[in-house]
């Protein structure tokens, strides 16, 4: 059945979290949100038109023009909080559907690839333009180089208070060390 | 991510047919949690409507879950549940505004992360 489901454990009293993980293409983001989500990967689709604005009323939905994007979703559900994670596509054609994602999101978690490090630079660009709270995990694979991390800080021109953290995005343990670093980070900033 | 020129329908008749009632001003979005207002009777509801009273028959669940359940895209599902929640059938929790985080939110987010 299309509407089955096997969970219960949300209850009204829980806070909606939503928080979002960002990287270009192939970095690891559906990975990461499948690492840190107790439910199934869930299909959900977002409708958008050729000219990239999101289809956002019933007229036009069906038009022939519209496409649409598969979103990385996942569910975290946490004593008071439970926290809804994004996956957001970085490319800068999506900008609408970024803006839209990053909306009341509590902050994100940019992934990034030190084989390609220029990659992650329309992301970090994205990030600084909404002016959205964030830190930057590094998603080691087996063939990257491995740099300093001051060296990486430069070559990504971090604030010296963001947060740089090495994660493997497929270990839930590594996810969730970042996503900590994360609000740590959040909340020195709204503690300053 | 798939993306690529739609052919099928993204709305199926059955949804286009039914008399969505959508409320001029809709705060819905898509970590809105919805679920289901004590009391409701739910007899005479249309197929989208009645299929996503049935997914919340087990407690509260996000906008976006609902959509990706009901096999419907967001856009679609926002309206359902702002309309919905107009005529009193659904309550909704919005999420709190994130410009300035609540402490108290942070604290329950870093100590949950840690306790897993
Ligand atoms: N060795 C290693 N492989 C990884 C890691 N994270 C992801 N992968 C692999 O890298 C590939 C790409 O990962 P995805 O999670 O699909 O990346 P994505 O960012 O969602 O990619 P797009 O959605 O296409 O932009 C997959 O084959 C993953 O299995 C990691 O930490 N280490
Ligand atoms: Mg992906």
């Amino acid at each position: 059945m299309a509407f089955a489901r096997s969970d219960g454990r949300i209850s009204a009293d829980h806070v909606p979290v939503k928080l979002v993980i960002a990287g270009p293409f192939g970095v690891g983001k559906t990975t990461i949100v499948n690492a840190l989500s107790e439910i199934e990967p869930l299909n959900t689709e977002e409708v958008l038109t050729q000219a990239g604005t999101l289809v956002d009323d019933l007229t036009g939905v069906n038009e022939k023009t519209t496409t649409t994007t598969a979103i990385d979703f996942g569910r975290l559900t946490l004593p008071g909080v439970v926290l809804y994670l994004f996956g957001a596509p970085g490319q800068t054609r999506f900008q609408v559907l970024w803006d839209e994602l990053v909306r009341g999101a509590l902050g994100v978690l940019v992934l990034a690839d030190t084989r390609r490090i220029d990659d992650s630079f329309a992301v970090l660009d994205l990030v600084e333009n909404a002016g959205i709270r964030y830190a930057v995990a590094v998603n080691h694979f087996p063939d990257s180089p491995q740099y300093p991390s001051d060296a990486l800080r430069k070559a990504l021109d971090l604030d010296p208070r963001t947060p740089l953290l090495v994660c493997d995005a497929r270990d839930p343990v590594s996810a969730r060390a970042s996503l900590i670093a994360l609000v740590e980070h959040i909340r020195e900033l709204v503690l300053s | 991510m798939s993306s690529g020129r739609q052919r099928r329908r993204v709305v199926p008749d059955y949804m286009a047919a039914a008399r969505v009632s959508v409320p001029e001003h809709i705060t819905v979005e898509r970590t809105t949690l919805v679920y289901v207002a004590p009391d409701v009777v739910a007899d005479g509801l249309d197929p989208p409507a009645s299929h996503l009273l049935t997914l919340l028959a087990d407690g509260p669940l996000s906008v976006y879950e609902c959509a990706a359940h009901l096999g419907l895209p967001y856009c679609v599902v926002r309206l359902l549940v702002a309309g919905l929640a107009a005529g009193g059938t659904l309550l909704t929790r919005d999420p709190p505004p994130a410009d300035l985080p609540d402490l108290e939110i942070l604290e329950l987010v870093i100590s949950g992360l840690r306790a897993l």
